[in-house]
């Protein structure tokens, strides 16, 4: 949404989460903010004009090919960068879609964040453009941060935690 | 963010936790402020959710509202926040319309200044709307006026919809392709019933008029009905053809009024219990306001939106029980109406939309429809003077009406998919018995659908039953299996299973299908990386081959290439074959065989051997379309990997689009795909045809409402858009009447196949007939505004 839309009379589902707006201090009470003036925004929204989705919460088995045919139903697809393990180089459960257009990127978190693919509930989340080593996990292990401490056993994702399951044998799904 | 979010982060996360809770926390604290709350905010809140909850305390919430906003008239921000909200609701929540109506009735009651005022603002943006052309705004601003007629002075709305045919007349008559004319046939149409049951009674000889006029044009085939048709007719029966909405609506109204306007269905918030009888004579005798001018320009524009005409589609028309209202009930169109807005207009949470597609019976009279998740068979039991209509089935039909909607939804498909997956996840059991109905009509009726219809059918199935597990029961469908390879059932199955696959994997589909379905995701689908036929010693230039594959793979300069092609060239003019052609297939085998772990491997692969594929492709027609044969014999088994190097092949210009239309449908050259015909009846090619079609009109479209005039760029364009659906016209024109070469090679035009030949020939040319005359209409609409106004086509860039 840009900022000075009117608010609608139902939430929106293509707004970035609070992720990016982290640094921001003060919540945004505006659902019941009846007179609906939203204080100036004088800094430059880098989510403006976005047409990149972090998309997370994928199976590490999940291939290029399946992101590939379930987001071009919104749109065409420019690129696709797959999350890999910092020291393996395999698929480390996110991904980042770019499109073409803005307008394609929002309509991605509308109807497809939150739905399945290969059978996972999967999210986006509007991003300001991929950059070099934003690839990798972050995690120590090499993937991602929240696979470290998780305490659920995730199949999709190597079992337990990394932290605290230690030694999980990853066995190939196919 | 939506709740999904929440939902789903079952890991744990410290982070995460711990705003969760800190929302929950702020959550019970406004729930404790609500009394205290300012009353712009009460009044917003309960205004919000009017007529949400199944109690059905129509009346208590309207008072409320009404009483709330009244008794504080002189809080000059609480009178605003309501006049705001109350026209922004009934805009983005037409359901509410009636509700907000009797709110602004019962207010009328008590401060006649406010319905006065509110009036007056309603006018100004009817008015701005109709400048604009933003019809369905229009249409839904006239629905509340038209629930207001009661508090309206003289003929109230009246003039205002005489005023508005009088444009859809001239335009009619000016020209019979006219669509704005239909559209505001349709909004005059859609309006009355809800003058008729606010004026209660009156206005009888009034409506009478006007349906009398609109009959003229109603009752005459739109000239773009046949295309926008759902079905096409195996022969050339008019009689089959499906009825425009106008058409049905006529005569819906007619028959409302022989029935003395009932309007059963539609709610009645504004008339009070026993109790409130005071109330209810303050009502029937409302203080009375002029209706605010509203001026109508002499020319109507079509505005942002393309109008066509539409046809009433239902995938529960042929039931022995009427699980929905039959079309020949005003039922049928209003509540379809006033769902489709919602639809359409809230795509931006289909949480929302699902919500309200599962509480449809909450905005409608008591008694319209059984009660919830009913089951089918149960309907046949009720008694003859009382509703069988499914909630769940009309909500199904209206999001069905919408994917199949022609020439093209108002959203895009998937938001539909998404619609229906949401409404499953919230009432399983009621919505999934009316979905498997639905797939039944469609899946029965898929041979005489259109084929572009047919194709949405396959996307929306594959990708509904992603969502849940690909559980079906395809055991009804066994018996189907054993048809011939172009039957159109089996166009559907092996469709659908391929597009399960493409979003899963093989193995994990073949669980799901019994042992006859088998055949349709083979051993071959199970590879994830298909064999290099050029491994096998046997196959011709097997040695280049390999050694090709084995350059490519340590990324070698491309003079390194130019003596194993020059070998493949001189052996190939040897043995009579074309050389360029023959070392081409080579080469892009080498590079789909070396680029088969992904596509980003085969994409950087093409990205690395780009200039020697364009230097190819640009030498000859022949060697164009020998590249997308030997990417689709690579990948056969997987054609949606095939289609995506197309796609790339496309935007590098390796390829052109008349090469990939060509190597499908007319088989100019040797390596062609048509297969005699049987590429017609192929799921995977018209994917590709299609999209590649979509591909070369889109830049079309962007070069005409592009800022910068780039008249070169669009003349050339669009002559070679022309050109494109010329030789499309051309090829399936020969293929639909049986006298392309090919086909007659091969029999005497009797056999079965040949006639399913055809039959795919005449399905795909109205397609592209329908495509091609879409783009001359909309050229034509270009050509009208673009060079007179060229700082509005940034604006109309910014609305597309």
């Amino acid at each position: 949404m840009r900022p000075n839309e009117p608010y609608s009379t139902v939430d929106r589902l293509d707004r970035p989460s609070a992720y990016y707006n982290k640094n921001k201090r003060r919540r945004d009470h505006r659902d019941d903010d009846a007179n609906g003036d939203a204080p100036a925004e004088p800094t430059v929204d880098p989510l403006a004009n976005a047409t990149t989705l972090y998309v997370g919460n994928l199976s590490f088995y999940t291939t290029e090919e399946q992101v590939y045919e379930l987001f071009s139903k919104v749109g065409e697809i420019k690129r696709l960068i797959m999350g890999l393990d910092r020291f393996a180089k395999t698929p480390c459960g996110f991904c980042f879609v770019e499109y073409y257009t803005h307008q394609d990127a929002l309509d991605c978190m509308k109807y497809i964040g939150g739905t399945k693919l290969d059978e996972r509930i999967i999210r986006t989340d509007l991003d300001p453009g991929f950059e070099e080593g934003r690839q990798y996990g972050r995690g120590k292990s090499g993937g991602q941060v929240r696979d470290e401490y998780r305490e659920d056993f995730d199949e999709g994702r190597g079992g337990v935690g990394r932290a605290i399951g230690s030694e999980y044998d990853d066995e190939p799904r196919r | 963010m939506g709740d999904y979010d929440r939902r789903q982060s079952g890991g744990y996360h410290r982070k995460r936790r711990f705003r969760d809770d800190d929302e929950h926390h702020d959550r019970r604290n406004q729930r404790r402020r609500m009394d205290s709350a300012p009353l712009p905010v009460r009044v917003r809140r309960q205004l919000l959710s009017i007529a949400d909850s199944p109690m059905r305390r129509w009346s208590e919430e309207v008072q409320n509202i009404a009483f709330m906003v009244t008794d504080n008239y002189d809080d000059e921000n609480l009178r605003s926040t309501f006049t705001k909200l109350a026209i922004q609701l009934h805009l983005e929540q037409p359901l509410k319309t009636p509700f907000v109506a009797a709110v602004l009735l019962v207010a009328n009651t008590r401060k006649s200044e406010l319905l006065g005022e509110f009036l007056t603002k309603l006018a100004e943006s009817i008015e701005s709307k109709i400048a604009l052309g933003e019809w369905r705004d229009v249409k839904l601003h006239l629905k509340l006026l038209a629930c207001l007629q009661s508090t309206l002075e003289g003929d109230g709305v009246f003039p205002l919809l005489d005023e508005l045919f009088n444009r859809a007349a001239d335009l009619q008559t000016a020209s019979s392709d006219d669509t704005i004319g239909t559209e505001l046939v349709k909004i005059i149409q859609l309006t009355i019933p809800y003058i008729m049951v606010s004026a209660h009674g009156q206005f009888h000889q009034k409506a009478a008029e006007l349906m009398e006029k609109t009959d003229i044009i109603a009752s005459e085939p739109h000239a773009l009905q046949a295309l926008v048709d759902p079905f096409i007719p195996e022969s050339e029966d008019k009689s089959t053809a499906s009825p425009s909405l106008c058409m049905l609506l006529q005569k819906q109204l007619q028959a409302e009024a022989g029935k003395d306007w009932e309007l059963a269905c539609l709610p009645r918030p504004w008339e009070m219990p026993l109790e409130d009888v005071e109330l209810q004579e303050k009502l029937s005798s409302p203080s009375k306001h002029p209706l605010p001018a509203i001026n109508i320009p002499v020319t109507v524009i079509a505005g942002p939106h393309p109008l066509f005409p539409e046809v009433y589609f239902s995938v529960y028309a042929d039931q022995d029980a009427q699980s929905v209202p039959p079309s020949t009930s005003i039922a049928s169109s209003l509540i379809r109406d006033g769902l489709i807005d919602t639809i359409n207009i809230l795509n931006y949470n289909r949480n929302v939309t699902a919500r309200y597609l599962m509480d449809l019976d909450c905005y409608f009279a008591e008694g319209t429809f059984v009660k919830r998740a009913t089951p089918f068979d149960e309907l046949r039991n009720f008694p003859s003077n009382s509703s069988t209509w499914k909630p769940e089935d009309v909500a199904v039909d209206t999001v069905f009406s919408q994917i199949f909607q022609l020439p093209k939804a108002e959203c895009k498909l998937v938001y539909y998919h998404s619609v229906l997956t949401e409404a499953c996840k919230l009432a399983p059991a009621a919505i999934a018995p009316s979905l498997g109905r639905a797939i039944r009509f469609l899946y029965r009726n898929n041979p005489r659908m259109d084929l572009e219809l047919s194709y949405r059918f396959l996307d929306w199935f594959s990708h509904h039953l992603s969502n849940f597990g690909f559980t079906w029961k395809w055991a009804e469908w066994t018996s189907d299996t054993d048809l011939p390879e172009r039957h159109p059932c089996i166009w559907f199955l092996k469709g659908a299973l391929d597009k399960e696959v493409r979003l899963s994997f093989a193995q994990r589909i073949q669980k799901t299908l019994p042992q006859e379905y088998h055949k349709f995701v083979g051993p071959e689908k199970e590879k994830d990386v298909p064999d290099f036929k050029f491994s096998n010693p046997d196959t011709p230039f097997s040695k280049e081959g390999q050694e090709i594959g084995a350059l490519l793979r340590r990324k070698a300069t491309d003079e390194e290439f130019e003596p194993l092609i020059e070998s493949i060239h001189a052996q190939a003019t040897e043995q009579a074959l074309d050389p360029l052609v023959t070392s081409t297939d080579v080469f892009m085998t080498a590079v789909c065989w070396v680029g088969s772990k992904s596509l980003s491997h085969v994409l950087a692969c093409i990205d690395r051997t780009k200039l020697r594929l364009l230097d190819v492709g640009a030498k000859s027609e022949a060697a164009r379309s020998q590249i997308v044969t030997s990417v689709m014999d690579y990948w056969q088994a997987h054609p949606g990997i095939a289609l995506s190097i197309i796609e790339k092949l496309l935007n590098y210009s390796v390829l052109t689009p008349f090469s990939v239309m060509d190597w499908a449908l007319v088989a100019a050259t040797t390596s062609n795909g048509t297969d005699g015909g049987f590429s017609l009846a192929q799921p995977h090619v018209f994917e590709l045809v299609s999209h590649t079609v979509a591909k070369v009109t889109t830049r079309v479209r962007q070069l005409y409402t592009s800022s910068d005039i780039d008249e070169e760029g669009r003349a050339k364009e669009t002559k070679a858009m022309r050109e494109l659906f010329q030789a499309m016209n051309d090829a399936l024109s020969s293929w639909a009447a049986g006298n392309k070469d090919e086909m007659m090679e091969d029999g005497d035009g009797t056999t079965t196949e040949e006639a399913m030949t055809r039959r795919w020939g005449q399905r795909w040319l109205r397609v592209f007939q329908r495509r091609a005359a879409i783009e001359e209409a909309f050229l034509l609409e270009a050509g009208k505004t673009a060079p007179a106004k060229a700082d509005d086509s940034a604006d109309a860039e910014l609305i597309a």
